[in-house]
């Protein structure tokens, strides 16, 4: 009886399903003829939303599809076998741009570049060795954004102990935001006079990387537990879970990474100071607009990092340490103060 | 239970599973309306993607053949009446053991080499699952607790490995290097050679079960300890038997996607091999020949997850979530089962077999 009644309920659902709501129109048949400028993202293992990496890159594609009246589509990877499919598909349908985020794509988008040489490739973390005319690497001084996040957290922390929670080493981004910040955290404390042992970083393995907020969460716990106050969560929504979770600390700092996290993570908001940015938005949209002139020629693009703003924490750190933030911010960006990151 | 309603479940072995997958994919198709696209048009795009094409199809065997392999590593352990949860650990270590085995000897023919790798492969999954074995079988720690734990300890494991003694070297990835060409599984009238391998396997595994005194004394067991016990078959060696058939031929699973597919071992390329051979074998009814249609209906839906995604809009997750609900209404009915035979004792395992 519970048979049957399923197999009608089945036969039912599918039969309805013949008057659904019929297919959006595809306006991307629109892409190889040149009448529409298309430009194709191809997420890393990361969600397109994960609040930092791969939605600022998404940001940057939607800003630069509405400047030139284009259209920007975007496809998220579920493993890192299909890297190569996933970029495939943009190119056999012929897009203008591909944007492929994250540094373990590197070697895929390498071949694409040299198997499509009419489409322009765009590789976010992607530091190109030798330069090729239709494959640009947009890359960033992250250690400068670490050190002025860890420079800030040198003068917050009250215990002496800062932490952060990464994601894994093999990526040469998250290591330079890793060491950066310890070395910032050492010249604050060398400003101050206080001796401060060095910051605790925390890889997560290799494997998921950047998905995992539960072991984002349990490994802040463990910081906040032996005493730390300061944690910088940098990994995508591993280090998300490690924000949200310091957030729940009373008295407890927490710094963001990647985009200005104060907007994409609200609820991480009452420990969230600043966040250590790396403008992937503006990068991939400037970017863009080279392709668009006619002016890019491949090789590496050097994007802006900075400090995000301290939004409420304004009226919480003192005027002094924040004066000091504002004072040693340009020497940093311009190399005059060395971060001492040498990977 | 009465008589009508065995008769049923029994005599048609075949519609369940099928009837699973019927419910699951309307229970999906549901899901994509509410997303706002059609779902015909979504259901359309992911089977002719992985059918409908020369190139399709060949994606489709080169996804379904690991997925044969680790559902068969399930399958035979369910036989015996044990969860080989730790298919993904006795994957990994078999990829890892066959990537070393296929990139440090130089110089070997390939009739000699591909063979190598494979034991390489099939012998360090089955040490893993030796482990799990022994305790079962000496010590009756449930299989299912190792066999998980034992998961995570052979990817901390090889992530080690392949970062430190194993590691590619000036270049900052954590990979092995590249298997020498020798070793390279290559393709048969344009179809993957390991896809082959996988069906001599089942073949060979269903062959066994039904005509060796062994293949007897596993189903034995795994139908009820007991009798087999009162019968004279070793109960022991026969845990051991079949968790080290299982963790082989996982192993072996490994090996293949190593060889034919990724050519090197890094970490995060075999994700949920193992853990979707658990669906495989549910979906097969632990039937080392049913294994295989099952292998290539989920090896077709992840091989076109991606082109679904990229045509008709739906979110990734689709597969996951329609590989989740046919596993959920594969054991529906034997969970009706459990319930029903409670009284009388019978234990879960016992009824996967039918």
């Amino acid at each position: 009886m519970i048979k049957r009644l399923t197999a009608m309920v089945a036969v039912f659902a599918l039969a309805t399903l013949g008057f659904a709501a019929p297919s959006k129109a595809a306006s991307e048949s629109d892409c190889g003829t040149g009448a529409l400028f298309c430009i194709g993202l191809v997420t890393d293992t990361g969600k397109v939303d994960d609040k930092s990496f791969n939605q600022s890159a998404w940001e940057g594609a939607k800003a630069a599809a509405k400047v030139n009246g284009g259209f920007a589509k975007y496809v998220e990877t579920t493993d890192p076998k299909d890297y190569a499919k996933n970029i495939g598909q943009f190119a056999s349908k012929k897009y203008d741009v591909i944007i492929g985020v994250g540094f373990l794509m590197a070697e895929a988008m390498t071949k694409a570049a040299a198997t499509y040489p009419k489409i322009k490739f765009i590789g976010v973390d992607q530091f190109q060795g030798a330069a090729v005319p239709n494959l640009t690497g947009l890359v960033f001084p992250e250690d400068k954004a670490g050190f002025l996040a860890g420079y800030l957290a040198g003068h917050l922390t009250k215990t002496g102990k800062t932490g952060a929670v990464l994601g894994t080493e093999v990526v040469p981004p998250v290591r330079y935001f890793g060491e950066g910040y310890r070395n910032g955290v050492a010249y604050a404390a060398q400003e101050l006079k206080k001796k401060y042992p060095a910051s605790k970083l925390i890889y997560h393995a290799p494997d998921n990387a950047f998905n995992d907020p539960a072991w984002g969460g349990t490994t802040a716990q463990q910081l906040l537990s032996q005493g730390y106050d300061v944690i910088f969560g940098a990994g995508g929504n591993t280090g998300n879970g490690a924000l949200l979770r310091v957030a729940k600390k009373k008295g407890a700092y927490c710094i963001g990474v990647d985009s200005d996290q104060w907007g994409t993570l609200p609820e991480a908001r009452p420990c969230l100071v600043t966040s250590a940015m790396k403008l992937i938005d503006k990068g991939v949209a400037s970017i863009i607009a080279n392709i668009v002139d006619g002016t890019d020629k491949g090789g590496n693009y050097f994007g802006d990092v900075g400090l995000a703003p301290l939004h409420d924490f304004a009226k919480k750190v003192p005027a002094a340490y924040q004066a000091k933030l504002k004072s040693i911010t340009p020497k940093v960006l311009s190399g005059q103060i060395k971060t001492g990151v040498k990977l | 239970m009465d008589s009508k309603q065995e008769r049923n479940l029994e005599l048609s072995p075949v519609l369940v599973p099928l009837l699973s997958v019927v419910v699951a994919l309307s229970c999906g198709a549901i899901l994509v309306f509410i997303q706002g696209i059609n779902p015909i048009l979504a259901y359309k795009v992911l089977f002719t993607t992985a059918f409908c094409s020369l190139d399709g199809i060949a994606i489709t065997l080169a996804k379904a053949t690991p997925l044969i392999l680790s559902g068969l590593a399930v399958a035979i352990c369910l036989r015996a009446g044990l969860f080989n949860i730790g298919a993904q650990g006795q994957l990994i270590s078999g990829a890892l053991a066959s990537a070393w085995a296929g990139y440090t000897f130089v110089g070997l023919p390939a009739l000699v080499h591909i063979p190598l790798a494979l034991i390489f492969g099939a012998f360090f999954g089955a040490i893993v699952a030796l482990i799990a074995a022994v305790l079962k079988a000496y010590r009756g720690v449930h299989e299912v607790i190792t066999t998980i734990m034992l998961n995570s300890i052979v990817i901390a494991l090889a992530d080690y490995l392949t970062s430190n003694p194993f590691k590619e070297p000036d270049q900052p990835l954590t990979r092995t290097p590249k298997i020498q060409a020798s070793a390279r599984m290559n393709e048969l009238f344009g179809l993957p050679l390991g896809f082959f391998l996988a069906i001599g396997f089942s073949i060979a595994l269903w062959w066994i079960m039904r005509n060796t005194t062994t293949g007897f004394g596993i189903e034995t067991i795994g139908r009820n300890k007991n009798a087999g016990w009162y019968a004279g078959i070793s109960v022991k060696k026969t845990i051991i038997l079949s968790m080290l058939i299982g963790g082989a031929v996982a192993g072996v699973a490994g090996a293949v996607e190593t060889l034919s597919i990724v050519g090197r071992f890094e970490p995060a390329f075999n994700a949920g091999l193992g853990f979707d051979g658990i669906t495989v074998a549910l979906l097969g009814r632990a039937n080392p020949l049913g294994v295989i249609p099952a292998a290539i209906l989920i090896g077709g839906m992840r091989a076109s997850g991606s082109t679904v995604q990229f045509e008709a809009g739906v979110a990734p997750e689709l597969v996951d979530l329609l590989l989740a609900m046919i596993l959920f209404f594969v054991t529906a009915p034997l969970l009706s089962k459990f319930f029903k035979n409670r009284k009388e004792n019978v234990a879960m395992t016992s009824g996967w077999s039918n």
